[in-house]
């Protein structure tokens, strides 16, 4: 009997020792996070949105924005050609976005958005609320789609964008806005290609200047750290935000 | 000498029988397989890609995999025995289509994917998806805009109801609605539940959920089927008038009742551009193209009550 024992005792051991090396529990995270198709490598896209913001929107913006009264001129006498020249989109279809830049005299101040006069009379609204989509991302045609294998990624970059655009632009310019004042501004459009409408058009911010009868002009705290311009004493002419 | 003779022409034979027949003057053969045929949206997604193809030269079946994973393999395996040379897919399964399309990429065959994507982008050479996430971030912008314009503070409670849990799709749509919804403390969701993107489902889980929400302000759906099911039981509930509804599709019956200001906004798809460029970068490949993104998102567009006059000519084939 007890050789019975020790036997059973033993196979028990056995089995135990088996079954423990054939069954292993992980975190589900843990699995996802070394296999799939971004094993290793979580892409950041806050990190990325930041690098693309500073070393190519702000720098696109200065050098290739597309001069709004120009673009709203454009799309009313040939529309093929003006998406075909000035818009980018990473994505295929109707939805297209322009870089756009322009000044004006500011006419009203909403919960949502501040509407500009433009010299040629045409006005715009620049949104101050709704900052959201891909209008950041994609209008600079300095983001290729082939650098991304998940589109989520992409998604992310523009959500960090908006972000950037969320707490770095919009807070200083609605402190120092005001009916009447003149403001530079460089941003981006959404437009849809066959069904454009050109009326209310909703200008995101990249950066903007505001200039006379503003709020805060003159006062050094209303200095932006967001855009790279220099000025010589005395000479700036607007206040950038 | 007479034995050198016919081992020359049995060699001549044989050489000519090596040759691949769809190399020469034969066109080349693009399958289209697609999830179901059951549902008009895929029917027009895959009619329109075997059209494309066809438009572009080439031999072109279509393959209806009727939501499962085994007959959708085993129209794969018929696509590589018959000889197809490339695969216009509408996968059945996110991971269960996976196998099916390597099973191709081992045989040399590029596969295309259309409105629904596999979970690996090892498996297909490129896929072509609805932006489903960009499309609800506009439906979320306007959901927000309309129901905030009341009174910006005011508690706004809602509902979502979801697709198909298993589906992408489904949670790209409902993170691109909450990515902006959710940035709104006064936006309450009171209630969150799946209908499986079935119109009848979906009218029965707003009854449910109205008995115990009955003061709700909107209905998020991932889904037009589901919008339509949702103002049915609004309808029955005597509330159509102050509960706005949110679709996606742009389907026709939504699109209707958008324009008769019913519903109040969907994300309009087009199955038809999706269709259109999976068989023209099929027939790309064919002239030697290889670097192609691996995901190309298509451009949904917001359907509301303010531009729907600008729709009324579109009309699905």
């Amino acid at each position: 009997m007890p050789k019975n024992t020790l036997k059973y005792a033993i196979l028990l051991v056995l089995l135990g020792v088996v079954a423990y090396n054939s069954v292993y529990f992980k975190k589900l995270d843990e699995v996802n996070a070394t296999s799939g198709a971004n094993a290793g490598s979580k892409f950041d896209a806050a990190a990325y949105a930041n690098t693309f913001w500073t070393t190519k929107l702000l720098p696109a913006g200065a050098s290739s924005a597309t001069e709004l009264s120009t673009l709203i001129s454009s799309l009313k006498t040939d529309r093929e050609k003006a998406f075909d020249t000035y818009s980018h989109a990473l994505g295929i279809g109707n939805i297209r976005y322009f870089l756009v830049k322009g000044e004006g005299q500011i006419t009203a101040i909403g919960d949502n958005d501040v509407t500009v006069a433009l010299p040629d009379g045409e006005s715009v609204n620049l949104a101050t609320e709704y900052i959201f989509g891909n209008a950041a991302r994609d209008a600079s045609g300095l983001i290729k789609i082939t650098e991304f294998d998940n589109t989520m990624d992409l998604n992310n970059v523009s959500t960090e964008l908006n972000t950037i655009i969320r707490n770095k632009v919009i807070p200083l310019f609605k402190a120092s806005t005001k009916t009447g004042s003149t403001v530079k501004f460089v941003g981006v459009i959404e437009l849809n290609k066959a069904h454009l409408r050109l009326e209310n058009l909703e200008v995101i911010l990249i950066s903007v200047e505001l200039g006379a009868g503003s709020k805060g002009q003159g006062e050094k705290s209303l200095t932006s750290r967001i855009q790279s311009k220099h000025y010589a004493p005395g000479t700036r002419p607007y206040i950038l935000c | 000498m007479k034995s050198y003779t016919v081992g020359l022409l049995c060699l001549v034979f044989l050489a000519g029988s090596c040759t691949n027949k769809s190399d020469t003057s034969q066109p080349k053969k693009v399958a289209v397989i697609v999830s179901t045929l059951n549902n008009p949206w895929f029917v027009v997604l895959a009619e329109t890609a075997a059209a494309q193809a066809k438009a572009l030269g080439y031999e072109t079946k279509i393959f209806d995999s009727q939501n499962n994973t085994a007959l959708e393999n085993d129209h794969f395996e018929n696509a590589i025995v018959s000889g197809f040379n490339a695969i216009l897919l509408n996968p059945t399964d996110s991971d269960g289509s996976i196998v099916n399309a390597m099973k191709a990429k081992d045989a040399g065959i590029p596969v295309f994917c259309m409105d629904r994507e596999v979970n690996s982008p090892q498996a297909a050479t490129c896929q072509i998806l609805s932006d489903n996430y960009s499309g609800c971030v506009a439906i979320g912008k306007y959901f927000v805009q309309t129901l905030r314009s009341k009174a910006k503070d005011a508690p706004i409670k809602y509902v979502e109801i979801l697709g198909l849990v298993g589906d992408n799709n489904t949670w790209n749509r409902s993170k691109g609605f909450h990515s902006v919804v959710d940035r709104y403390p006064n936006f309450k969701m009171v209630a969150q539940q799946s209908a499986d993107f079935d119109r009848n489902k979906a009218m029965e889980v707003l009854e449910s959920i109205l008995q115990a929400q009955p003061d709700i302000n909107a209905v998020f759906c991932g889904n037009d089927a589901m919008a339509m099911g949702a103002y049915q039981a609004l309808v029955a509930a005597g509330k159509a008038k102050d509960v706005g509804v949110f679709g996606f599709d742009g389907a026709d019956d939504v699109m209707n009742s958008i324009r008769d200001g019913k519903i109040k906004a969907t994300g309009l798809q087009s199955p038809q551009t999706m269709a259109k460029t999976a068989a023209q970068y099929a027939d790309e490949y064919f002239k030697g193209k290889r670097d192609f993104a691996k995901k190309v998102p298509v451009a949904v567009e917001l359907v509301e009550q303010g531009n729907i006059k600008d729709y009324v000519a579109i009309k699905k084939p």
